[in-house]
């Protein structure tokens, strides 16, 4: 009798280990399923190229990737609070339109304009985080209205394309340390932040609101101060993204930051980020970068037409996505 | 009477402000209230309108659409490249173009009602695959001609009337008819409200869902043709402003965002408002920059008025609301 009750209890235990370790497969589904498409992009990239598997080309790949990298940060903020910033399109229009017209050729001038850029970017998100808490209006229209007036502010200081950054700030992508390129270094730089960040009281408290926003609330947390908080860092890292952009072209553009907004959203959702709240890590969202990035890539040495791009890409974002639904599914099953 | 006031304040107050925009348009550039001056207005806004009649049945559902830019491009494309310049081929290609947008919505639905994927993501996808494959099959390059029909259809007139002015009204009522008197308008506003409760009560959510996504492929297809005719030509990224107005128009008539509330009488108002502010901008010499800067501005504050916090302290009153 005791024997076989010693069995059942150690059965059960074996049990509940099997499950619990196939329940964090399955809460890790999305991220795992990035991670094999993006090895099989890379691997058939270098399959029909050589010089793939190099530094120089992790180099360029990163550089090519890292607007969107730094845009998909503060989005993946956002959808960690359970929101959605598209207001980001806006402030990079116009962190380079100001970039591009106010830069002088002194490190100072671009010095204090950049130092300007990040801080509309900080007061323009947190100013989204405000209006969503005090007005109680929902993310998306508050973000769709404030990228409208954004990208209106961008196109009256510039109404084309155009502008010009000092020769030396053009040079920052390719400047390198170790052989590895500045972009290589930001990236690291952004898994570094990012392991710091989610073990901060913010970065808890955004992802606890955004789980569940009652039970956060009645845990202590300030849902208004969260949304300051989480829409602020989202505007600091679209100016960043802005910044970097102007690195690349060279000049300012108003209408550029709309080819982000969207992305974001998707690099993060490819990387297994929920967009319903709480769910999700930053290397995901890189790799979901890297893998939209490298689709690119990968349709040119197929030599398809390029065209192809963006079929590829929604068809990535599918499949991704119901690899979230499936992992979703599973973890409120366990839940109930 | 009152009760209908309550009812409708948002979009009553929608109208106000229409009228109220076309007095001030009016006094700032006194050609506009010209008969031909009003006619190229509606005629701009029939085609907002159009577009977001499917947005608002989708927006009222809890959803959102973000595939109508390449739907509507896409119909666009097809019918031009299908028809060229002729007329008779319209009797088979208008109603392969419109099952065409209602199997792009029916995938949507789909995607959103039976694997659970966020509308947002699922329109997204959908409206990235077709921008491609319409890339590839023109290579990139505009269809130029138009079938005369179209044409008709989007600037002609009867009788001093645009048609395309009365194609809207008959849409506006059928749109009326289905959430005011159809069972479908009520399953579409207990599923806004909330798709568990509306599940328990016996509503078809699944089935409800659907169709709002293939209604809303529907006008896009519809519109995109219609598009053509206006343009006189079919070319890439024609639908690409329609996403923000048609979301905007929705908004700026009553509805909200998180769906269960708003009417497609509202929408008319807000495409009309819309449509104004382009034409009262050119009048007070500001520049597309402004206008986008007015768009933003007039979104934010439309929102606010129907957020609780102006509908009275209800919200907070009951304790339902956030922090």
């Amino acid at each position: 009798m005791t024997v076989s009750m010693a069995e059942r209890r150690m059965e059960t235990a074996q049990h509940e280990a099997r499950s619990d370790w196939r329940g964090k497969m399955l809460d890790r589904a999305p991220f795992l399923v990035a991670c094999l498409m993006l090895t099989a992009i890379v691997t058939t990239y270098g399959s029909y190229q050589t010089g793939v598997f190099t530094l120089d080309e992790l180099n360029l790949d990163t550089s090519a990737s890292m607007t969107l990298m730094l845009a998909a940060t503060g989005q993946t903020i956002v959808l960690l609070r359970g929101g959605i910033d598209l207001s980001i399109g806006g402030m990079i229009s116009l962190g380079t339109v100001i970039a591009a017209t106010q830069f002088g050729e002194t490190p100072g001038s671009v010095a204090f304009w950049s130092l300007a850029i990040l801080a509309i970017g900080l007061g323009v998100g947190a100013l989204n985080g405000m209006m969503i808490s005090l007005l109680r209006l929902q993310p998306f229209l508050v973000t769709l209205a404030t990228w409208s007036i954004l990208n209106g502010i961008a196109m009256i200081i510039l109404p084309t394309d155009g502008g010009s950054v000092p020769g030396w700030w053009v040079e920052f992508g390719y400047m390198q340390l170790l052989g590895i390129a500045s972009p290589v270094w930001m990236l690291l730089l952004l898994l570094v932040f990012w392991t710091w960040f989610r073990a901060t009281q913010l970065g808890v408290a955004i992802k606890a609101t955004g789980s569940n926003e009652k039970s956060a609330f009645l845990s202590g947390v300030s849902i208004s101060r969260i949304n300051v908080a989480t829409y602020g860092l989202s505007g600091l890292f679209a100016s960043g993204a802005a910044l970097f952009l102007t690195t690349q072209i060279g000049a300012g553009s108003p209408t550029i930051g709309k080819d982000y907004i969207l992305p974001s959203v998707a690099a993060a959702v490819i990387g297994g980020v929920s967009l319903f709240g709480g769910r999700g890590h930053l290397a995901g969202t890189l790799i979901g970068a890297f893998i939209l990035t490298l689709i690119g890539n990968l349709v040119f040495v197929l030599k398809v037409s390029s065209y192809w791009q963006p079929v590829a890409s929604g068809v990535i974002l599918l499949l991704s996505v119901l690899a979230s639904s499936v992992a979703e599914r599973a973890a409120k099953a366990r839940a109930s | 009477m009152n009760a209908f006031v309550g009812r409708n304040r948002l979009i009553l107050l929608a109208y106000a402000g229409m009228v109220v925009l076309l007095l001030v348009t009016a006094l700032f550039s006194p050609g506009f209230l010209s008969a031909s001056n009003l006619r190229s207005t509606v005629v701009l806004a029939a085609f907002v309108g159009i577009v977001a009649l499917g947005q608002t049945f989708v927006i009222i559902g809890g959803g959102i659409d973000l595939s109508i830019p390449w739907v509507l491009n896409s119909a666009a494309i097809v019918m031009a490249l299908l028809c060229g310049s002729q007329d008779a081929p319209l009797m088979w290609v208008m109603p392969l173009v419109l099952v065409g947008g209602a199997m792009v919505g029916f995938v949507n639905g789909a995607g959103v009602a039976w694997f659970g994927v966020p509308p947002i993501i699922m329109t997204l996808a959908t409206n990235v695959i077709l921008q491609g494959l319409i890339l590839v099959l023109t290579g990139g390059s505009p269809a130029p001609s138009v079938p005369g029909v179209i044409k008709f259809l989007a600037v002609g007139r009867v009788g001093g009337i645009p048609v395309i002015a009365l194609i809207w009204i008959v849409l506006t009522l059928i749109a009326t008819l289905l959430l005011s008197k159809a069972a479908f308008g009520r399953h579409l506003y207990a599923l806004g409200t909330s798709a568990t409760v509306a599940e328990f009560s016996g509503v078809p959510t699944a089935r409800t869902t659907v169709l709002t996504y293939v209604f809303s492929g529907l006008t896009a297809a519809l519109a995109g043709m219609l598009l053509t005719g206006y343009s006189g030509q079919a070319y890439l990224g024609m639908g690409d402003a329609y996403l923000f107005t048609s979301v905007a128009a929705v908004a700026i008539g009553g509805a909200s965002i998180l769906g269960g509330s708003g009417h497609y009488l509202g929408t008319v108002a807000g495409a009309l408002v819309l449509t104004i502010l382009t034409g009262l901008l050119p009048a007070l010499n500001l520049s597309n920059g402004a206008l986008l800067v007015v768009y933003g501005a007039v979104i934010l504050i439309t929102v606010s008025i129907g957020s609780e916090v102006f509908a009275g302290l209800g919200g907070r009153l009951r304790g339902k609301g956030r922090a």
